[in-house]
């Protein structure tokens, strides 16, 4: 018997069902740094990741415990951290290397208000910085679970992800959920999607004919001490890794390329759920755990008080699936957008929607979940 | 003609760029340093069976890291300024088979990664450090570092360095690294000694290197390495009539188990109390 969480029925917090996830995707390096409300993970992973040989470090702050993950990807490892907004700050150095060079790995955010220290309650306050946090073009993939199973599947599939596009992902949650416990189901092992890079040598790509981003749309990535003398830059580069012939139709060339392997391929990435859509007038987007009491409240409302309302939850929160969204929603009346925050989504969603739909309403929350009554009133308010 | 015999270490030209032309001054010191190193490596694998492909150079930012840039024939990360050390940590986590040869600078390692040096050297995690210092910035243009002598005037220091620098081998030795040495580009075998020592011996090994800058301090390399001659004494043989001058030699030289090794019985206690649970 190996020491992974087992298949069947488990009762946890999101926080552990979330380290368990990692484990069971095949993570083997955590390196953390603690802060509330996300220090759960991190203590989890210090119980789990030893008793399944896994490695795990506290490292000195988050600039050092993201750039472990870095390394670690480097030499061959998937590795996760977990953290909060503070820290998710001083963690975008890396994310915006990382994007660069094209290394997978991935980082909770367990977002808390701010700015500043700000408070240490659920907030959606970060989902702009995982767009736009990092210096520079190009975009990492964010996702938004909105339950404890969520948290332990979106964690593998943030791996699946990552190591299929060479890229971070960055799972966007909130307190809510990390500290929430639930039932959840562990799948059989067979049942799960776990990608793993490609490497050179799978393909047949001999060392002296290895190009760090040749071969196809993802390049496959050799690991440090697979003997491909495989060097590492966060440069701009060339097709074939130069770096020394810089040029703006090279750089041009480089960052289209890398926006093109996320944005471009948003329509395999990127998930959307829809409910009610066949016979709404009016929709509501939401993302995370909003997604809760979104849901109680759009059944409320059509069941008591006749508001043929649908529903869009955002799983992928980047890269933005717009296309999904416009095809989904061909023409309504008004949208409502509920975020812990004072209307971040709403951005990209008007820019998507605002031929679709007669108007777009936000309705923002700070500190604590909506409650269903709140969207239920603002539901009622706006369409009675 | 002849090839330089550690040639072998580099790529003429791969598909990641050419050697040549070479990207340091004329002068610069990270090019003996470069080949200490390889010098080191080789000992290593033709006397001790060490493996070339386990061999895995990480630098930050400065002129130094140029030294794991496009050319080099070995797996390497040419990273973000000051973090090499976090980075290193990661790969070694990943896989401790690897040898991590860390280049460094005065700047990356001595102020942007200051906090990472020192829990490296606590943590003891089996690195070989080797830190370029050349007492500034070169890289960005010969600014002040955290090494920068009093007194010394650079382009952030127009007036004269009025702060007190830092001896980067007493901090490694007091935060805990098990190995620690200082030596200059004038004294090559002592510097290759030492990294072989680094890379066979369990734990953290930092060995500053002093390395001429004649670029921006403006002065001839054979004057300046004639300088650290001048200017440097052994360790041991420091005393009242020595005042003002560096010691170099060997700082540390300890035995103490490594990071790794340590974690190693973690997972031993954990595997077994969930069996027994
Ligand atoms: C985050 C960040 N800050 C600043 C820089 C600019 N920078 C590049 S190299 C360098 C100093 C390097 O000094 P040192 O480590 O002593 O290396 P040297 O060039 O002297 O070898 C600085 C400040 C950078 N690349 N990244
Ligand atoms: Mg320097």
């Amino acid at each position: 018997m190996d020491h992974l969480i087992q298949p069947g029925v488990h009762y946890l917090q999101g926080s552990q069902a979330c380290a368990e996830g990692a484990l069971m995707a095949g993570c083997s390096v955590y390196a953390g740094y603690p802060i509330t409300p996300a220090s759960e993970v991190m203590e989890h992973a210090a119980l789990r990741f030893p008793q399944v040989g896994a490695r795990f470090i506290q490292m000195e702050d988050e600039i050092a415990s993201s750039s472990a993950l870095l390394g670690a990807s480097l030499a061959g490892a998937k590795a996760i951290t977990a953290t909060s907004s503070p820290g998710f700050s001083l963690m975008q150095e890396v994310i915006s290397y990382a994007i660069m060079a094209e290394v997978p790995f991935v980082i909770v955010d367990v977002q808390r208000p701010g700015p500043g220290q700000g408070y240490i309650t659920a907030s959606q306050e970060d989902v702009m910085q995982a767009r736009w946090g990092h210096h520079g073009e190009g975009s990492a993939i964010s996702l938004a679970p909105s339950s404890v199973q969520e948290m332990f599947d979106m964690t593998i599939e943030a791996f699946h992800l990552a190591e299929t596009w060479r890229t971070p992902v960055l799972l966007m949650t909130e307190e809510t959920v990390a500290h929430m416990r639930e039932r959840f189901t562990v799948p059989p092992r067979e049942s799960l999607s776990l990608a793993k890079r490609k490497k050179p040598q799978d393909l047949g790509i001999q060392p002296d004919e290895y190009l760090p981003w040749g071969h196809g749309v993802v390049a496959p990535m050799a690991a440090w001490g697979d003997g491909y003398a495989f060097n590492c830059v966060g440069l701009t580069h060339h097709e074939d890794g130069n770096v020394t012939k810089y040029s703006t139709e090279m750089h041009h060339r480089c960052i289209s390329r890398l926006k093109t392997k996320i944005e471009g391929h948003v329509d395999e990435i990127a998930r959307l759920e829809t409910f009610y859509l066949d016979d709404c007038e009016h929709v509501l987007i939401c993302y995370g755990s909003v997604f809760r009491t979104a849901i109680e409240a759009v059944e409320e409302a059509r069941k008591n008080k006749g508001l043929k309302v649908g529903l869009v939850r955002m799983v992928t929160l980047w890269p933005f699936a717009e296309e999904k969204l416009r095809r989904c929603i061909e023409t309504t009346g008004t949208i409502f957008v509920p975020e812990m925050n004072y209307g971040m989504m709403l951005h990209p969603i008007t820019a998507a929607l605002r031929d679709r739909c007669e108007r777009i309403v936000s309705i923002p929350e700070l500190g604590r979940l909506h409650t269903p009554e709140l969207i239920l009133s603002s539901l009622s308010r706006e369409l009675q | 003609m002849k090839k330089h015999p550690m040639l072998k270490y580099l790529k003429e030209s791969g598909p990641c760029g050419d050697r040549l032309p070479l990207i340091m001054c004329p002068g610069c010191g990270a090019g003996q340093i470069l080949n200490f190193i390889f010098m080191a490596i080789e000992s290593l694998i033709t006397e001790k069976g060490y493996y070339k492909d386990n061999f895995v150079f990480i630098s930050g930012v400065g002129c130094h890291a140029r030294l794991t840039s496009h050319y080099l024939n070995f797996d390497s990360g040419w990273t973000i300024h000051g973090r090499t050390l976090a980075i290193a940590t990661g790969a070694l986590l990943a896989n401790p088979e690897l040898h991590l040869i860390v280049i460094t600078g005065d700047g990356d390692t001595g102020a942007i990664g200051g906090n990472h040096f020192i829990h490296t050297c606590r943590r003891n995690l089996n690195l070989t450090i080797v830190c370029s210092n050349n007492k500034l910035y070169g890289m960005t243009g010969g600014q002040s570092s955290p090494t920068t002598l009093n007194g010394e005037t650079t382009s952030t220091n127009p007036y004269g360095n009025f702060e007190a620098d830092f001896d980067l081998c007493e901090l490694a030795k007091t935060a805990g690294a098990s190995h620690v040495a200082r030596w200059t580009t004038a004294h090559p075998t002592q510097s290759i000694k030492s990294i072989v020592k680094g890379i066979e011996k369990p734990g953290t090994s930092f060995i500053e290197i002093l390395s001429q800058c004649p670029t921006h301090f403006k002065r001839s390399p054979s004057e300046m390495l004639r300088d650290f001659k001048k200017q440097t004494v052994r360790l041991e043989k420091m005393d009242e009539t020595t005042a003002g001058k560096i010691p170099i030699g060997e700082f540390q030289d300890i035995q103490k188990p490594d990071w790794m090794s340590s974690y190693q019985k973690v997972v031993h206690s954990a595997q077994n109390k969930t069996i027994q649970d």
